[in-house]
């Protein structure tokens, strides 16, 4: 009876799935957190302050997520597969913290007057064309990943800052943050935002102009620290001792990459050359070039990892009157400022 | 010995179902009623999952805005031009393929590595060679068409009476006309039903290709909402697919009803 | 008829690779007369008719045509086929039409076809398609077709043998009245015996392979005098009988040898 036979080999294959996937399971201590982020060196005051065993010192059992786009990793919060995220601020975010479910606890990424994250990138043909300043940009195609996308933001801020309509330009979806640099630099697209180590290399190379770090022009909150909210109702204490472990990450962070000279520029010593196995032990692993890749790449974070409430405020504000963002929840009701300060 | 009395038992029977269009109206419909009757009712979560009526009130304004017509003309010019330009070349070559010693075997072999590559993959490569407009569009969805229409032509010639095309060379046709009024017509039939396979292809290809650089088409507006986790419209965008290709594959229907009369 | 086609074979032989199935054939085909090509079963009596329409290269030996073409003939030397080979997706008035297109003008196309049609008696179902039509009716399609192009010599590969026995008789009738009405040169290929003293005025009897002529009996009757059954006719029916009947009860044993026009 090959069909009978058949169904007894299924049967003994899933019982064994099933008793392999049991065994394999961890047992869940009391303290157990899952974060979830990119592998990107934007979450480094987190590799520093795991590396440091800062959270272990929190009586914390932290374990990182990695994820391969932004989007997903709020998704994977409702489903329940993180406990925290540190993610990009984005439209999707947004109507996901919409429905109730999700809430910003902390401050992450800031683009800061002053501190080179991402640059305005313009190809040679746009640039030899004309396209010499941010105020000409309408009529030229931009380069964004997806509508809604922080670079969408960004590129709606700098046409408010510059006092054009963000609809004289052709944005671009192009999906993935990889693509919207080759086709600047293939001439594909007339510009695009790229962060300061692609794009820097891409300048010195002459394969494109940098017209400009958004920092200067639109500081803003790019991304944060957000968690479930029946994270904060139940295990608001839990949440507390992260937090704290988190600041002193930040802490150390800012000492070793953020400190500026008189001239601006930032001070390299053996506090950095101390902090960069800690994040090479997630990015950059075994790259003879990582020390040079980290320094031109770090990214400004507020004091103690504080939100920049007012932005995030006007962010989601943005969103909904480009029609992104459904829905007319109080943008404080997605906030939770109990956990880290404010800026 | 032993007897056998009695009427014979009926052994025959069964094995033939039948299709009833009614039946399958009423199971979607009645799928959809049974959807909207549990999420009002509260037994799904409208949370991540909006009923058929929030769809439906997602397309109400898709519609009324205008921005359905946006989409799905920008769409629709995208799938017709692109399924034509696979279709063509796929149908010349199929022919050439089921025709020609010289192309078989090196046609075939082209045709056999690069129809299993997903096109999806394919899309940065387009991108450089057509540019991220229209072209990169247009071949992602042509090559997508081309393969298996190469293929479904190929058979269908090969499945081309042997003894009509002597019977044309007997009367002295020429190959071109033994080419255009026997191996073609007599290959109609598996190029129609290739149709319907390609029509598809192209529909979940449409997807893909407005993933780069498309400010409209229904692909292009899918994947924004799921990006903005805007599950309304995500869902009403899916809708919308769908039921292109409902339509797309009625009038295939129509079309092989049409040419197939003879059979 | 004076006028006419000869078609004159010299030491003609054929092998499908090491295998001979034709072996020194030297024959003539007379203008106006139907010479019919009788054997056992694989003794090459299709490939010979192949070779004598030029659809078949002979290994060796060559075949000549000799005799005048009458001006207004389209394709000299024209088939019959056992399977009909007509174009499903072409009606009756279609499949005799496209042995015309682009030889005649539209309006000369359609007298031709109507008239071919009224000789065949398919006038009625001149927009029939051929899977409406029984196998006797299909049969007069393809006589209508080779009528149509005003043959000089006709080639007939066992037009009758996918025919039931009534359906036969019939046409054996019909095909004796318009043979000898359309004074074409005649070759009939076919292994029933009846057949061949109806229709024949020279049958030639093959050995089992490789194919020799073994016999060529006459019967010079007009074709409008004969009638199935007639004593004469019978007897001579035997005698062929007995001539090849050992050779196709050895036949029968070796298995039968695929050689056929269509195949």
């Amino acid at each position: 009876m090959p069909v009978r036979r058949l169904l007894a080999l299924m049967t003994a294959f899933l019982t064994t799935t099933l008793t392999v996937m049991a065994l394999a399971s961890p047992t869940h201590a009391a303290d157990t957190l899952r974060l979830g982020l990119l592998r990107t060196l934007s979450p480094a005051p987190f590799y520093i302050a795991q590396e440091r065993g800062y959270f272990r010192d929190q009586g914390i059992d932290l374990s990182f997520t990695f994820f391969q786009a932004a989007q997903p990793i709020a998704a994977a919060a409702v489903a329940g597969d993180i406990d925290v995220g540190v993610t990009a601020l984005t439209g999707g975010f947004f109507n996901l913290a919409e429905k109730g479910t999700l809430k910003v606890i902390g401050g992450a990424l800031h683009e800061e007057k002053g501190y080179q994250g991402s640059a305005i990138l313009v190809s040679k043909a746009a640039y030899a064309a004309g396209l010499t300043s941010l105020d000409k940009l309408p009529g030229h195609s931009v380069a964004i990943t997806q509508y809604g996308s922080s670079f969408h933001y960004m590129i709606g801020r700098i046409a408010e800052a510059k006092g054009f309509d963000i609809k004289t330009v052709t944005l671009r979806p192009v999906q993935q943050i990889a693509n919207m640099v080759a086709a600047v630099g293939s001439g594909q697209v007339d510009a695009t935002i790229a962060i300061a180590s692609q794009a820097k290399p891409m300048e010195a190379a002459g394969q494109a102009h940098i017209l400009g770090w958004a920092g200067d022009i639109v500081p803003y909150q790019i991304t944060a620290l957000f968690t479930t909210t029946a994270m904060t109702t139940q295990k608001p204490d839990l949440l507390h001792r992260f937090a704290k472990a988190y600041q002193r990450g930040v802490a150390d962070y800012r000492h070793a990459f953020l400190r500026l000279d008189a001239q601006g520029n930032p001070i390299v010593d053996s506090a950095a050359d101390a902090a960069i196995p800690a994040i090479t032990a997630y990015v950059f692993t075994g790259d003879p070039d990582a020390r040079a890749k980290i320094l031109q790449g770090v990214g400004y974070y507020d004091e103690g990892g504080a939100l920049d409430v007012a932005d995030v405020t006007e962010q989601i504000k943005w969103f909904r009157a480009q029609g992104l963002v459904k829905g007319d929840m109080d943008p404080a009701s997605m906030i939770d400022t109990r956990f880290l300060p404010t800026r | 010995m032993p007897r056998l009395d009695g009427p014979v038992p009926f052994r025959g029977g069964g094995f033939a179902p039948q299709s009833r269009a009614w039946a399958a109206a009423a199971t979607l419909l009645g799928l959809i009623a049974l959807w909207q009757a549990a999420a009002s009712a509260g037994a799904i979560p409208t949370l991540f999952l909006p009923p058929p009526a929030a769809i439906a009130r997602a397309l109400w304004h898709l519609t009324v805005s205008g921005e359905l017509w946006k989409h799905l003309s920008a769409s629709l010019s995208r799938l017709a031009v692109g399924w034509v330009l696979g279709t063509v070349f796929g149908i010349l070559t199929g022919i050439a393929v089921g025709l020609s010693s010289a192309l078989r075997s090196p046609a075939m072999a082209v045709v056999s590595a690069l129809f299993p590559i997903p096109k999806i993959a394919l899309v940065p490569l387009f991108i450089i060679w057509f540019g991220i407009g229209e072209g990169s569009k247009l071949a992602t969805l042509g090559f997508g068409v081309f393969f298996p229409t190469v293929i479904a032509t190929a058979g269908g010639v090969d499945n081309v009476s042997r003894g009509l095309i002597r019977m044309g060379q007997s009367f002295g046709l020429s190959t071109w006309e033994i080419t255009r009024k026997i191996v073609l017509p007599g290959a109609l039939p598996a190029i129609l039903s290739g149709f319907r396979v390609t029509s598809s292809i192209a529909i979940v290809l449409l997807v893909a290709a407005e993933m780069i650089g498309a400010d409209r088409g229904i692909g292009a507006f899918v994947l924004s909402a799921g990006n903005l986790y805007d599950t309304d419209n995500l869902l009403a965008g899916i809708v919308l697919l769908s039921a292109l290709g409902l339509t797309v594959a009625w009038l295939i229907g129509l079309a092989e009803r049409a040419l197939l009369r003879w059979r | 008829m004076t006028a006419g086609l000869r078609l004159v074979l010299d030491k003609v032989g054929h092998a499908y690779d090491d295998m001979t199935v034709l072996d020194d054939i030297s024959l003539t085909a007379e203008p106006g007369r139907v010479t019919v090509l009788v054997g056992p079963s694989g003794c090459g009596k299709s490939t010979l008719l192949g070779i004598m329409g030029g659809m078949l290269a002979p290994t060796t030996g060559t075949v000549c045509c000799q005799g005048e073409v009458a001006p207004d003939c389209l394709n000299p030397l024209t088939y019959v086929f056992q399977d009909f080979a007509l174009l499903p997706w072409r009606s009756v008035a279609g499949n005799v039409a496209l042995v015309l297109e682009g030889r005649l003008s539209r309006a000369e196309r359609a007298d031709r076809v109507r008239e071919v049609l009224a000789l065949t008696g398919l006038t009625a179902f001149a927009d029939a398609w051929p899977r409406q039509l029984s196998g006797g009716m299909r049969q007069r399609v393809g006589i209508a077709r080779a009528l149509a192009v005003r043959p000089a010599c006709l080639l007939m590969d066992e037009p009758l043998s996918a025919l039931d026995a009534q359906t036969r008789a019939l046409l054996l009738d019909d095909f004796a009245a318009l043979i000898e009405r359309s004074g074409t040169t005649t070759v009939y290929v076919t292994h029933n015996l009846a057949e061949a003293v109806r229709l024949g005025h020279r049958i030639v009897v093959l050995s089992r392979r490789p194919g020799r002529i073994r016999e060529i009996v006459s019967i010079d009757r007009p074709l409008s005098d004969r009638r199935a059954g007639d004593a004469d006719l019978a007897a001579m029916e035997a005698a062929l009988w007995d001539m090849i009947r050992d050779d196709a009860a050895a036949a029968e044993r070796d298995g039968p040898v695929s050689g056929h026009v269509s195949a």
